[in-house]
């Protein structure tokens, strides 16, 4: 009896002591940094250098996306670059889908984000935004049987809008369109699927993807080009008071928008999208003139 | 006396025989407390402060979140209650083009993501006939996607019934018919029942996908309201305290029926 007792009780003691532990590596391993676990070129060249990590979704060709390899790649992805090759920095991107962004910088798991990301009063609220580097409008892709020319057609009960949710589509809809039903989607695909097959009449989105979504499916949509709101201000976001990267990005900005910057990457990444505007009188993402 | 035996006695008890409740309370208490306390260290070490007022100004919306996924996992639950068993009994059906076809669906449903099938489902086969209500499309993916695991549910406990039963009834001059009604389904109804009514809880988990294709269900509305409000831990706390609302009692449920039918023999 005693020694079933004592092997009972050496047998509770070792599985407290194996919980206590598991619970403690986990704890451990939620106090390391989560950086590391990135992507991107992280290797330590020299003390001064700082690790960067920058969350984007890549999700938002020709800005945010991925190589054939699986790599980050785009526009914003070869500033950020560019921005931590002059600073000193070694840039971590972190792939986040947009609804974690902003959590992930209150959360400090990310520096900054670059994600195609409009500055509005909202966010500014618990996040800091570095100047503007480029503005965007918002346009409509309808479907073509809709009937739809503006948002006045748009604004009619009966009628529906599909939005990424939490985009700024959703927040100028939400405003701005009140009588028609707003259909909230988690992906841009989704919302071009609804409308080429018209359970919604139309989705609000950025003027490029809705140029492109409309090339794809040229009989089944016509795009509104009207720019019917005020242009919207991209900005790069940094935890609520870091001012000392916030400066740095602020810098930076200044200097490419006078330096050429914006014209090597327009060049690389979207000359034919830059061709389109021109003719149709859009005003290019990173015209401050 | 040892002191330290009647304290490790309070955390003790012996299997296979009921635990008094004042164990029960103190040692699920102390569980509780260990949870709250890891996931609180976790908070801090992100140094993280909640606020849950914002949800004041949500209330009416989450309210009606909350009956849509009610709505949708009951309606669901019913409908793919009918089609298992539909399901199961085809699935050793005579004829073989039924056999096959429900053998197939099991396997496609169970092999695939529920993700998967919603997208396919709605943008594919739902437009295709014309369901553009997104509540029915809801239902009814749900309804196809839980039965193949209902049928599942349905089959397994038929076959663990003891083959000589049947014999039995037949040797007593049963037809097909009362050995089915006085032999065959008590016992099922004992063995699944516990079964199904956990089943109901993954229904109500389950339903919470819905939110890809627009279905405002709990899940959707908390997402469209972190999606203003940025409150993103807030909102998925409360969304899980909710669906947990909905579940906990569904496993209390199923563990009594569980002990309830207890008298079933084992095979």
């Amino acid at each position: 009896m005693q020694l079933r007792k004592k092997v009972r009780r050496g047998f509770l003691i070792a599985t407290l002591t194996t919980t206590l532990t598991i619970l403690g590596a986990g704890l451990l391993s939620a106090c390391s940094n989560p950086a590391n676990n990135g992507t991107g070129n992280s290797q330590q060249v020299g003390a001064e250098r700082k690790t960067l990590t920058v969350a984007m979704e890549l999700a938002y060709p020709p800005f945010e996306t991925k190589d054939e390899a699986g790599n980050p790649a785009g526009l914003s992805v070869d500033l950020i670059t560019e921005f931590a090759n002059a600073y000193n920095y070694d840039v971590v991107i972190e792939n986040t889908a947009w609804d974690g962004l902003i959590p992930s910088l209150q959360t400090e798991l990310a520096d900054c984000v670059i994600s195609s990301m409009t500055i509005t009063e909202e966010r500014a609220e618990q996040v800091d935004f570095s100047d503007p580097y480029a503005v965007a409008q918002l346009a409509l892709l309808v479907n073509s049987n809709s009937g739809i020319s503006s948002i006045d057609d748009l604004n009619q009960e009966g009628r529906s809008i599909a939005v990424k949710t939490g985009s700024t589509g959703d927040v100028y809809a939400t405003k701005n369109i009140p009588r028609a039903t707003i259909v909230r989607l988690a992906d841009e695909s989704a919302c071009v699927t609804e409308v080429v097959q018209g359970k919604v009449d139309a989705f609000t989105y950025d003027q490029l993807t809705i140029y492109r979504n409309q090339l794809n499916n040229p009989e089944t949509t016509a795009a509104v080009f009207i720019p019917f709101q005020d242009p919207e201000h991209w900005g790069i976001a940094v935890h609520k008071g870091n001012s000392e990267l916030l400066a740095e990005l602020n810098e930076f900005i200044t200097t490419s928008k006078t330096d050429g910057t914006f014209d090597v990457l327009t060049e690389k990444h979207l000359p034919s999208e830059k061709a389109t505007f021109d003719e149709l009188g859009f005003r290019w993402f990173f015209d401050f003139s | 006396m040892n002191p330290f035996k009647n304290i490790f006695g309070l955390f003790l008890a012996p299997k296979n025989k009921a635990v008094p409740l004042f164990k029960r309370a103190l040692n699920y208490l102390l569980v509780c407390v260990l949870i709250i306390v890891v996931f609180w260290a976790s908070l801090s070490v992100l140094s993280i402060n909640f606020s849950f007022g914002f949800l004041n100004l949500y209330k009416t919306r989450i309210l009606d979140g909350f009956i849509l996924t009610v709505q949708l996992s009951l309606v669901s639950l019913i409908i793919s209650l009918l089609l298992g068993t539909l399901v199961a009994v085809g699935q050793r059906s005579r004829i073989l083009p039924i056999r096959y076809l429900c053998d197939v669906y099991v396997k496609i449903i169970r092999g695939t993501p529920l993700i998967v099938q919603i997208y396919l489902f709605f943008y594919i086969i739902g437009t295709a006939w014309g369901i553009k209500n997104r509540f029915i499309a809801g239902v009814l993916i749900l309804s196809i996607f839980e039965a193949a695991y209902i049928a599942e549910i349905i089959r397994g406990s038929f076959l663990s019934l003891d083959k000589t039963q049947l014999e039995a009834a037949n040797s007593l001059g049963f037809t097909r018919r009362q050995a089915l009604r006085y032999v065959v389904l008590p016992q099922m109804i004992a063995r699944t029942l516990p079964a199904l009514t956990g089943q109901f809880a993954n229904v109500i988990k389950d339903s919470s996908l819905l939110s890809i294709i627009a279905v405002i269900e709990m899940t959707q509305t908390m997402r469209e309201i972190s999606a203003t409000t940025f409150q993103l831990f807030e909102s998925y706390i409360l969304l899980g305290a909710l669906y947990l609302c909905l579940t906990l009692p569904i496993t209390f449920v199923s563990r009594l029926f569980e002990e309830r039918f207890n008298y079933a023999p084992k095979t």
